[in-house]
């Protein structure tokens, strides 16, 4: 009963996106190797060039710049009920386990037996992309369990609205829901106005820079908020190590998670531009790389560049990356 | 010192100012030029302020929490050591190991009393005894049984047998070895086995200033070089009657 108006009303956001954005005349009819679309594609990046206006990817195609947001809420408005459901079809539950491990690694809270003031101070984390609340309820539920702090706080922001109320709504279920500890505020990760600068501990972002439109600028603006000495950490698929696997990755992505899209969530296109920004996201390395350019420090990086600065998962799927703020920064 | 194994380096194509500045790369380690730092300034101070804290809290994150807080930094900065306890272990290490030479002098060659030169027997005893002492003089003794443990997980016994090969090289080098034959291997591996027991045994001593520590080393370096010199013997009786034989059939008009 579900899943059709979701699907209607993804359909309408985005024929209202199309319409409103620059160039888009029509929704673009998307399928994987379809010679319609790539005439399309082509056609959309003639414009832009004529234009002179500003593209980026969306997926596979190329969209202007402006539309981009639009185009990424449309998706995540139509999918954020069955978010949970997806995820774990489509990882076949291993999701679960590398957000697990994500918090685990970062080992947040603090523990008041060794806090040097008498006044119980937590950490002040930031949550960017974090709509549905995965990581902030894991972040809490570690803070409290293993370090036994009741103060640390998690601000969730996220672009979507549809996202944060899915978030609101189950945050109900956890003992945070009238703590404090857990606030929700809708923005762009890329001007976080409503952060101020030096503020944060801890800022993460679990499966969302893949979507952000500028990722270099999100990327200084976390650098911003964060304390000197604060945590920038970031978990997103990446790039398979293993060439054999990479097939049997890439044949899996491209052909099961749209079909399952279309039967468990009904939206095929959702989960079809989900494996293509999968694929357009940039591999470990340059993403190391995009971090330490807005000023990080890298873990697990000697002077002479040994080491590799980030933690890949299953085989490279998934990838870990932390940087921290340099004290003096 | 000798070479060292390393992955080939992935030069990144994209360059930028920020980078540090990196050492040249080089496939051997120079006895003239120092090796690069091996943690970053930050990470450093991290945990050298931690291993402060190990006397009182052990190899626990607690220290490196601790640490990073003395050091000006965040609790959560400890994030910076990706694999957490292990790095202010191996940091330890490494930091003995590199120690080692300046801690340990040796007379120069012919200038000692009557002209007799110190042996490298005599040198390996001297600096394992001194590499021991490093970890008295940190005051983690009575804690290392925790590292051994954390040394121990699947994880990380490749990288502690790697500094314990590196700690083995390191002291035959001080001590002027230039074996070039097989005993190279053999003299490694045999010094490797007579530190890490040493150490086993060091963290259950509890004599004063460590003195049983001292004659277990004694005692494991006499034992190697017995098993040494039994083996050369051996070898030697073998060599000559091999020889022996061939000569005797040879007599016999076999023709060898």
């Amino acid at each position: 009963m579900n899943a059709p108006r979701i699907a209607l009303r993804s359909f309408s956001r985005a024929q209202l996106t199309s319409k409103s954005s620059l160039l888009g005349a029509r929704i673009p009819y998307r399928c994987l190797s379809c010679s319609t679309r790539l005439a399309q594609t082509h056609q959309f990046s003639a414009q832009n060039g004529a234009d002179g206006a500003r593209t980026t990817h969306f997926g596979f195609e190329t969209i202007s710049e402006d539309s981009k947001d639009d185009r990424v809420g449309a998706v995540f408005s139509s999918v954020a009920a069955s978010y949970d459901t997806m995820n774990d079809f489509m990882s076949l539950y291993i999701h679960r386990l590398w957000k697990d491990h994500f918090v685990r690694s970062l080992n947040p809270g603090i523990n008041p037996l060794t806090s040097s003031s008498s006044e119980p101070q937590g950490m002040n984390i930031l949550d960017i992309a974090g709509g549905t609340g995965d990581i902030a309820f894991r972040l809490l539920d570690h803070a409290t369990t293993i370090h036994n702090d009741q103060t640390t706080r998690v601000t969730v922001a996220d672009i979507n609205p549809d996202m944060l109320a899915e978030g609101r709504k189950r945050s109900l279920e956890t003992p945070y829901a009238s703590t404090g500890r857990l606030n929700f505020i809708e923005t762009n990760a890329e001007k976080l106005d409503a952060i101020p600068s030096d503020s944060v501990d801890l800022y993460t972002v679990a499966f969302g820079i893949r979507n952000f439109t500028h990722k270099d600028t999100a990327i200084r603006e976390a650098f911003r908020v964060l304390k000197p000495g604060g945590i920038f950490a970031c978990l997103e698929f990446s790039k398979v190590q293993n060439q054999l696997f990479d097939a049997v990755y890439k044949r899996w992505s491209f052909s099961a998670i749209p079909l399952i899209g279309q039967i468990v969530a009904g939206d095929r296109d959702s989960y079809q531009y989900l494996v293509e920004s999968i694929e357009k996201f940039p591999s470990q390395t340059e993403f190391r790389d995009m971090i330490r350019d807005a000023g990080f420090v890298i873990p697990g990086e000697g002077p002479d560049g040994e080491g590799y600065g980030w933690e890949n998962l299953s085989g490279g799927i998934a990838a870990i990356h932390k940087g921290m703020k340099p004290i003096g920064a | 010192m000798a070479t060292c194994c390393r992955r080939p380096f992935l030069l990144s194509s994209t360059s930028s100012i920020r980078k540090p500045p990196r050492a040249p790369r080089r496939s051997y380690q120079s006895s003239t030029h120092p090796p690069p730092p091996p943690y970053t300034p930050e990470a450093s101070s991290i945990l050298s302020s931690s291993l402060r804290h190990v006397p009182q809290h052990g190899f626990t994150q607690t220290s490196l929490t601790l640490g990073a807080r003395d050091a000006g930094f965040l609790d959560i900065s400890t994030n910076l050591l990706p694999r957490g306890v292990f790095e202010l272990v191996n940091y330890h290490l490494m930091n003995q190991r590199l120690a080692l030479k300046d801690t340990v002098q040796f007379p120069e060659e012919g200038k000692e009393a009557g002209g007799k030169k110190t042996g490298v027997g005599k040198k390996v005893r001297a600096l394992l005894l001194a590499r021991l002492r490093g970890n008295i003089d940190a005051g983690v003794v009575g804690r290392w049984q925790e590292a051994l443990a954390v040394m121990a997980l699947p994880t990380n016994i490749r990288p502690s047998l790697a500094e314990l090969a590196r700690l083995s090289d390191e002291m035959w080098f001080l001590a002027g070895d230039v074996s070039v034959d097989t005993s190279w291997y053999t003299k490694r591996a045999s010094l490797s086995g007579i530190y890490a027991a040493a150490e086993v045994f060091q963290t259950q001593d509890e004599s004063p200033n460590y003195k049983d520590t001292e004659h277990f080393v004694d005692a494991r370096l006499d034992e190697v070089q017995q098993v040494g010199s039994t083996v050369g013997q051996v070898a030697e009786w073998l060599d000559f009657t091999g020889h022996a034989a061939v000569n005797v059939l040879r007599s016999k008009g076999v023709r060898i």
